[in-house]
């Protein structure tokens, strides 16, 4: 009995609150960085079946030629426009990481970790309040840190050079760290209060996809994610329950052009499965378009440097005031080769702009990633 | 090849500069609060209760000597104070320059050093005061007794100052004879201060407590170039074994007649003997443990009180009780207590009506603490406790009318769920 009023208070201390993330990218459960690596990102995501480093398809990871570990850095330069007002803000996010090693000719196996939904938000909001006989400012910080990533183990084979087949085991877990502070000028007077509340999660996925490369220049590639339960929870007491986005993409690969390549991709996500894990979380079903490409470039000390571009429409998993907030990115980038071919450097650099009734917001995400082949 | 190495180190120069730039996390997006951050806490929600449940005025035992000053005053048939200074260990020799030690014979030069706070010195005209003997055998503690040592036959010196006279050092002189006297006859010199003059007159003399001791000072030669000022501080030999008590014996304030005390049924803080407030308080648990409180004001309604220095400022502290449920006493819990203000309430005695305490900071503690290691009770005394006469009174809950009676403003917001949007 005791421990049915313990949870029932949870539930009301706990339950479901902070939606003052200050922007449109991070509503709901956060912004889905889209898991993929700087080389994906800088075409646009069109590339993202195709690669190896990309937490997207497993059966891309047999194509990853010699082991690889690469890891990211990228961050976000935001501007957000709203009435009169305007906020920058920098998100450092480290997106990615990831460990693949080839086992002999045919298997490959992979370990990645990913950012999923990422919910880092912060904001100050003044408010004249009654207190007792006199009417003062209160500002009321609400900082909101964390994020929920995807760690993947996946297991690719490579028969025949024309197929590539893979599958993949998702675990979901991270948190999201609330804390609202109410501040009062007087401290003589008034007592400034905090709260605070750490959320967990824990949800499970599986995920296969294939690559079909019919002739030398022309490559298909279909992957999907069947998503579980994800669970959020507070201590041991469980909050909420919603289940995991099922993911599909399909993308068409052209490499006809000497040292270029075209791909275009279109994904869903089923983000409205996730709407049941808290009263305010209202998820939206996402088609995701992109279309890039990369094409050797310049030899700049006796490297080749690869060049990239792309372009990519999507619908954020997360409305705002109840209608659907979507990107429209534009990105480039570039690869270089480093330690004779035994690392790479990638940088991309996207341009993305969101909108929703009343606000305006521009995203400039860099990306760095370093892979290293040991 | 010197252009394309250029390019890569501007490259890998922008990158290092990006990455620093982008290191330091900001995510503050307030500028466009207005219209992306609803309000996420509870609005403030403000209540009166009639929350006490029992208060009372005790006397403060804070122990005779405890206070930071010495308050001599003569205001008529209002109030008489006196003040105590022990000089129990007297030397019986002294070392003339240049020579051996050698017994004191003769005093020359006696005089106490007073450091006044002259903030508090009330003085329209000339003030005497007088020296006593008030050595006695008679129990420590026992005022009547020293009072009664305020005799002619006990007169040591008296010594007139007009007002410009009293500055923050005070060169009281005392009679060499007398101190020769106790030093021949080994025995202790107490001297006791009162203050006489043809107008109401008082002043605050800094105690040893206070940091700054009056001292006795004065020659054991007429003859300058020969002895030293011997310099004595304050010290109380008796009650034997009681180092502490006897410590804050060295120099005490008695006082011989004080202002009458208000009515039974007020409450009143301060005055002489002073006195404090103990307030105790029913509050609904739901606040205490499930709200977050912003503000707590006790209401009061204040009497005036016109008997002394109604224009005065008086500083009122709220502490909080500290003694558990096995102290039933209230006077003795009253004792136990802990500052929890940072600020003061400033009264005037003679002012009326609504006057407001903030107890804010109570609350954290009552909320971790159970009732019966922390009774939900405070009280109230004045910051100058002990060396000042003015007396604040207000309404207690036996006021008959009910919107006099104490009562508690509370301003708190529930706690609200975080976590999931």
């Amino acid at each position: 009995m005791r421990t049915l009023i313990a949870a029932a208070l949870a539930l009301v201390l706990i339950g479901s609150r902070g939606d003052a993330q200050g922007n449109i990218s991070t509503q709901g459960l956060g912004y889905p960085t889209g898991q993929m690596s700087a080389r994906a990102e800088a075409t646009g995501g069109a590339l993202a079946d195709f690669d190896a480093l990309s937490l997207v398809s497993p059966a891309a990871i047999a194509g990853v030629g010699s082991s690889a570990l690469f890891f990211q850095y990228s961050p976000e330069f935001r501007r957000v426009t709203a009435g009169s007002g305007t906020a920058n803000t920098t998100t450092a996010r480290f997106p990615l990481v990831a460990g693949i090693l080839p086992l002999g000719p045919t298997w490959t196996l992979g370990l990645s970790s990913s950012t999923f939904l990422d919910r880092s938000s912060e904001t100050s909001l003044v408010r004249r309040q009654l207190v007792g006989a006199d009417s003062v400012n209160e500002t009321e910080l609400t900082k909101t840190l964390g994020a929920i990533n995807d760690v993947r183990v996946a297991l690719a084979r490579a028969g025949t050079p024309k197929v590539r087949i893979g599958g993949g085991l998702h675990a979901f877990s991270g948190s999201n760290r609330v804390r609202l502070s109410q501040l009062f000028p007087d401290s003589a007077k008034y007592i400034s209060t905090s709260q605070s509340a750490t959320l967990s999660f824990t949800g499970f996925a599986a995920s296969a996809g294939i690559e079909f490369h019919p002739s030398r220049v022309l490559g298909f590639a279909i992957a999907g994610r069947k998503g579980g339960d994800l669970t959020a929870s507070s201590g041991d007491t469980t909050l909420g329950r919603g289940r995991l986005p099922d993911h599909y993409s399909a993308s068409v690969s052209y490499d006809g052009i000497t040292g270029a390549n075209i791909s275009a991709r279109v994904a869903h996500d089923n983000w409205s499965s996730l709407s049941s894990i808290g009263t305010n979380v209202q998820g939206f079903d996402s088609w995701d378009y992109s279309v890039g490409g990369e094409a050797s470039g310049p030899r700049v000390v006796q490297r080749i440097i690869v060049l990239r571009a792309g372009a990519r429409v999507r619908t954020l998993p997360f409305g705002f005031n109840g209608q659907r907030v979507s990107e429209t990115s534009l990105m480039g980038g570039l690869g270089v080769p480093l330690a004779r071919d035994r690392a790479a450097f990638d940088f991309s650099v996207e341009h993305a702009s969101r909108s929703a009734t009343g606000v305006k917001e521009r995203g400039l995400i860099l990306s760095f990633g370093l892979r290293v082949s040991p | 090849m010197k252009s394309s190495s250029l390019l890569l180190r501007s490259l890998a120069t922008a990158v290092l500069f990006v990455s620093f730039a982008s290191c330091s996390e900001n995510l503050d997006s307030s500028g466009v609060c207005s219209v992306l951050c609803p309000p996420v806490g509870g609005n403030v929600q403000n209540i009166t209760l009639d929350a006490v449940v029992f208060d009372t005025t005790v006397q403060s035992l804070s122990g005779l000597g405890t206070e930071s000053g010495l308050f001599l005053a003569s205001r008529g048939d209002t109030l008489d104070t006196r003040v105590i200074i022990r000089y129990d260990s007297l030397p019986i020799k002294f070392t003339p320059k240049t020579d051996t030690a050698r017994p004191i014979t003769s005093v020359d030069s006696a005089y106490l050093l007073l450091h006044i706070d002259t903030l508090s010195i009330k003085a329209n005209g000339p003030v005497t005061i007088e020296a006593y003997d008030v050595d006695t055998t008679a129990s420590d503690t026992s005022t009547a007794a020293v009072l009664a040592l305020f005799r002619p036959d006990r007169f040591i010196s008296s010594q007139a100052f007009i007002r410009a006279d009293l500055k923050d050092t005070l060169r009281y002189y005392i009679s060499n004879a007398a101190v020769l006297a106790k030093i021949q006859s080994k025995a202790h010199l107490r001297i006791g201060l009162r203050l006489t003059g043809p107008v109401s007159s008082q002043m605050r003399i800094i105690s040893t407590e206070g940091g700054v001791a009056p001292r006795l000072s004065f020659r054991a030669s007429p003859d300058t170039a020969t002895a030293s000022p011997l310099t004595l501080s304050p010290l109380s030999s008796t009650p034997a074994g009681e180092a502490i008590i006897a410590f804050h014996l060295s120099d005490y304030t008695v006082i011989a007649k004080g202002p009458p005390p208000g009515s039974p049924s007020n409450l009143d803080v301060g005055g002489l003997p002073p006195r404090r407030v103990y307030v105790q308080f029913s509050i609904p648990l739901s606040i205490i443990d499930s709200a977050t409180v912003v503000r707590a004001t006790l209401l009061l309604n204040q009497i005036p009180n016109g008997l002394l220095d109604p224009a005065d400022t008086v500083r009122i502290l709220p502490s909080l009780v500290l003694a558990g449920k096995a102290v039933t006493d209230p006077t003795k819990a009253a004792q136990i207590v802990a500052d929890i203000a940072l600020d003061t309430l400033r009264i005037t005695p003679g002012g009326s009506g609504l006057k407001e305490i903030e107890l804010a900071r109570a609350f954290p503690i009552w909320r971790t603490q159970s009732p019966d290691t922390v009774p939900r009770a405070i009280v109230l005394k004045i910051l100058n406790e002990g060396n000042s006469p003015l007396e604040i009174r207000f309404s207690s809950r036996e006021e008959a009318l009910a919107a006099l009676r104490p009562r508690l403003r509370i301003s708190y917001s529930s706690r609200v769920p975080l976590g999931i949007p």
